[in-house]
C-alpha cells in the first residue's frame, strides 16, 4: 500500500527558478528509498513536498498533485500532515525549538494532542531508539552536533510516523555514528526517504533508489538495478570519491577547564595534502584553528606559512552584496574571477550570494579563500552537504592547487580523504600523532 | 513562572520606586543573580546594559532644563535651548539610567538563569506569546555565536572588516534561521487547533514565596522604595 504518491509534480519557488519538473513517484508502507542527485537539484524540494511544506510554507507556483497518507497535501496544511510524515532536516541546530532535549522530543506529541499519560514514555523510548537516552537531561545548547541530530531523529521517530524523510541526516556525524544512524534506519518499520550527498551508507540500506537532476527523476529502480545504472551514467555515485588533509606539531589547548588536546602532533609540508579525522568532539577543528594561527595553544609549538582557514558552513559567512565583492574582499579582482573560474561559478559574478544555493555558498566561500594564494590552506569539513560530483571536483582542484601549498582537510568522509590525501592524521581521545 | 512573576514585579517596583538608592539596591540584587551565569554567557548581556545605562546618563543632563545649581553652562542649541548640565539634572541622571539598567539586568537574568521551558509550558493560553519570547531570547546567545563565527570565518580569509559591515550578513543569517524554525516546527505540527501538554511538576513551597515576594515587591515599590 502507498504512504505517498507525488504525481506529474511541477514546482518553482518565488522567485522562478523551477526545482521540481513533472516528477512522479510512489512510495509504499515499510520502503526506503534513497534520494540522489547533485546540489540544486531538486532532492530537498521534494522532500518539502512530501511533508506539504511545498507550496504551503514556501509559497511558489506548484501543479500537479502530492497525496500523503491518504490526504492532498493541497488542502492539508503541514501541521496536519505532522504524525503521518516526520522530518528530519539537514541543519539540526535551526530545527530545535525548547532548550532541554526531553522538552524538544515532547514539543511534537503535545503539538499533536498526544495523551498527557502517554508523552514521557514516548519519549523515552524515542531516545533510546537512536541511543540517546543519556541526553535526556541535557540542554540542547549543550549538544555537538552528531548529538543534536541525534535528537532531532528522536523528535521525529516519537511521532511514529508512517513516513519519515530525512534530508542529508548524517553530514554531521563521524563515520562510525553514520554507520550506526544508518543501521538504526534500517530498522524503522515506517517507510524512509534520505537524501544524501555521501551516498555510499543509503545506497547500502535503501531498497529503492531514486536519481534527481535538474528538477527531474532521470532514475527510479531498485537497488541492485541502480547501482549497474549508476556505474554506467553517474560513476561518481559509486566509485570511491577523493580527499582530505591538515598541520601542526605537540600542543595542548583547553577551553577553561575542558581539556580538548593534549600532546597533539601534526606536520603538512609544501605540495602534500594531509587528512584529519576522528570522532565528533576529538577536537579537529580546533587543531585546524591553531594550524591557522587562529588559536594560540596553551603549550607545544606551532609553525605555519601565511595560511588561510575555510570554516564549517562557511555559507553562512559571507557579508556582500554581490559574489565578485565577496571573493575580492581578501584579494585584487583578477585573482578573485580565477577563484571564480575554479569552482565554477563565473557565471555569478552579479549574483547576491544569498541568492546562491547551499552547495554553491559553500563554493563561494572556498573561492574567497583560494583567491587569498595561501601557503597553507586549511579546510573544516568542506564536503559536507557537497554532491559526489562536486566533491570529486573539489578534490581535483585541491590536487591541481596541491603543489603551490601545503593543504590539510578536516573532515568526517573517510573514502573521500582516502581518495584524496597523501596522508591521513586520526585524531582520537585528545592525542594526535602525525 | 514564579520566578518570572517575581522578575518582572522587580522591574515593576524599580519603576515605581522613587529614590535612587532604592532602584540601586535592586540593580545589585539583580545584578548579583545575573553573575551566577557562566562568564562567557553573560557578558553579552552586561555590558549591552552597561553602556544602555551610561548612554542614557550622559544624554539626559544636556535634555533636561532642570535645576537650579549649574555645574556647567555651554552654548545655546536650536530646539534644545542652552546646554547646561546641574546638580539635579545629574542626580535625575543616574536615576533613569539605574531604571534602565534594572530593566536590563532582569532580562539578563530572564535570559541566564530561567527555565524557558517550564516557562512555557506554565504559560497556559499565552503559549504562543511565550514561544515567541522564548524563541527570540535565544536569539542573543545565537548572535554572540554568529559574531564569534563570522570573524573566524573572515581571519581564515585574511579579512578584516569594520563591526559595522557586520550588521547586514547578521541580520540575514538570523532571519534565515528564523524561517528554518519555522518550517520546522510546522513540520512538527505546531499550530493545530487541538493540543496537549506533557505532565509536569507543579509549584512547590518555593514558588508559592517567590510569586508573594513579587506581590510584597510591587506593593513596597509604589508605597515606600
Amino acid at each position: 500500500m502507498a504512504v505517498a504518491a507525488v504525481e506529474g509534480v511541477r514546482f518553482a519557488y518565488g522567485d522562478g527558478v523551477r526545482a521540481l519538473d513533472g516528477v512522479s513517484l510512489s512510495i509504499r508502507d515499510g520502503e526506503h528509498l534513497a534520494l540522489l542527485g547533485p546540489s540544486g537539484s531538486g532532492k530537498s524540494t521534494l522532500l518539502r513536498a512530501l511533508a506539504g511544506l511545498v507550496p504551503h510554507f514556501h509559497g511558489g507556483t506548484f501543479a500537479g498533485r502530492v497525496v500523503v497518507g491518504g490526504r492532498d497535501t493541497r488542502e492539508a496544511r503541514p501541521a496536519d500532515l505532522a504524525g503521518v510524515v516526520a522530518t528530519v532536516f539537514q541543519d539540526p541546530e535551526d530545527q530545535a525549538v525548547l532548550n532541554r532535549v526531553t522538552n524538544e522530543v515532547a514539543f511534537g506529541l503535545e503539538n499533536l494532542a498526544t495523551p498527557p499519560g502517554e508523552i514521557w514514555p514516548r519519549v523515552e523510548e524515542a531516545l533510546a531508539a537512536v541511543g540517546a537516552e543519556h541526553l535526556a537531561d541535557r540542554a540542547v545548547a549543550e549538544l555537538s552536533g552528531g548529538e543534536l541530530q541525534r535528537v532531532a531523529l528522536a523528535s521525529a521517530l516519537a511521532l511514529r510516523p508512517r513516513l519519515l524523510l530525512l534530508d542529508e541526516p548524517t553530514s554531521q556525524l563521524d563515520p562510525d555514528a553514520a554507520d550506526a544512524f544508518f543501521d538504526l534506519v534500517e530498522s524503522l518499520p515506517c517507510a524512509v526517504v534520505v537524501s544524501e550527498q555521501r551516498p555510499a551508507r543509503p545506497l547500502a540500506h535503501a531498497d529503492r533508489v531514486v536519481f534527481v537532476e535538474r528538477g527531474r527523476v532521470v532514475l527510479d529502480a531498485p537497488r541492485e538495478d541502480a547501482l549497474s545504472w549508476l556505474a554506467a551514467n553517474r560513476p561518481a555515485y559509486v566509485e570511491l570519491p577523493p580527499e582530505l588533509l591538515c598541520d601542526v606539531r605537540g600542543v595542548a589547548f583547553s577551553y577553561g577547564d575542558r581539556g580538548v588536546l593534549a600532546g597533539a602532533a601534526l606536520q603538512v609540508r609544501r605540495g602534500e595534502i594531509v587528512a584529519l579525522t576522528g570522532p565528533n568532539g576529538a577536537g579537529k577543528t580546533t587543531l585546524a584553528k591553531i594550524a591557522a594561527g587562529l588559536l594560540r595553544p596553551d603549550e607545544g609549538s606551532v609553525r605555519h606559512g601565511r595560511a588561510a582557514l575555510l570554516v564549517q558552513d562557511p555559507g553562512r559567512h559571507l557579508v556582500t552584496e554581490r559574489v565578485l565583492d565577496e571573493v575580492a574582499l581578501g584579494a585584487d579582482e583578477r585573482r578573485a574571477l580565477r577563484a571564480l573560474r575554479d569552482v565554477g561559478l563565473e557565471w555569478a559574478l552579479e549574483r547576491h550570494p544569498r541568492d546562491l544555493s547551499a552547495g554553491e555558498r559553500e563554493r563561494l566561500a572556498l573561492a574567497a579563500v583560494l583567491a587569498t594564494e595561501p601557503e597553507l590552506l586549511v579546510l573544516d569539513e568542506p564536503t559536507r552537504g557537497v554532491d559526489p560530483e562536486r566533491k570529486a571536483e573539489l578534490a581535483a582542484l585541491l590536487r591541481a592547487h596541491a603543489p603551490r601549498r601545503g593543504t590539510l582537510v578536516v573532515t568526517h568522509d573517510l573514502v573521500w580523504a582516502r581518495s584524496l590525501a597523501d596522508r591521513i592524521v586520526e585524531l582520537s581521545g585528545i592525542v594526535a600523532h602525525a | 513562572m514564579p520566578a518570572a512573576v517575581l522578575l518582572a514585579a522587580a522591574v515593576v517596583a524599580a519603576l515605581l520606586a522613587t529614590h535612587t538608592l532604592s532602584v540601586a539596591v535592586i540593580c545589585v540584587v539583580l545584578l548579583a543573580a545575573a553573575w551566577r551565569a557562566p562568564a562567557r554567557r553573560r557578558w553579552p548581556y552586561l555590558v549591552g546594559t552597561l553602556v544602555s545605562a551610561l548612554f542614557l546618563f550622559c544624554v539626559t543632563p544636556f535634555v533636561e532644563q532642570v535645576g537650579s545649581h549649574p555645574l556647567w553652562t555651554g552654548p545655546t542649541v536650536p530646539v534644545l535651548g542652552t546646554l547646561d548640565v546641574t546638580t539635579e539634572e545629574l542626580h535625575g541622571a543616574l536615576f533613569q539610567a539605574l531604571r534602565l539598567a534594572a530593566v536590563g539586568l532582569a532580562f539578563a537574568v530572564y535570559a541566564l538563569r530561567l527555565d524557558h521551558d517550564r516557562l512555557l509550558a506554565g504559560a497556559g493560553w499565552a503559549r504562543r506569546s511565550a514561544l515567541a519570547v522564548a524563541l527570540a531570547t535565544r536569539l542573543v546567545p545565537l548572535l554572540e555565536r554568529d559574531v564569534r563565527d563570522l570573524r573566524v570565518a573572515l581571519r581564515g580569509r585574511n579579512v578584516d572588516l569594520p563591526a559595522v559591515r557586520l550588521l547586514s550578513p547578521l541580520l540575514a543569517g538570523s532571519l534565515e534561521r528564523g524561517l528554518n524554525v519555522a518550517e520546522a516546527m510546522e513540520a512538527r505540527g505546531y499550530g493545530r487547533a487541538a493540543r496537549t501538554r506533557a505532565p509536569r511538576p507543579g509549584w512547590g513551597m518555593l514558588d508559592r514565596v517567590a510569586l508573594a515576594a513579587a506581590a510584597a515587591l510591587v506593593g513596597a515599590g509604589a508605597l515606600w522604595l
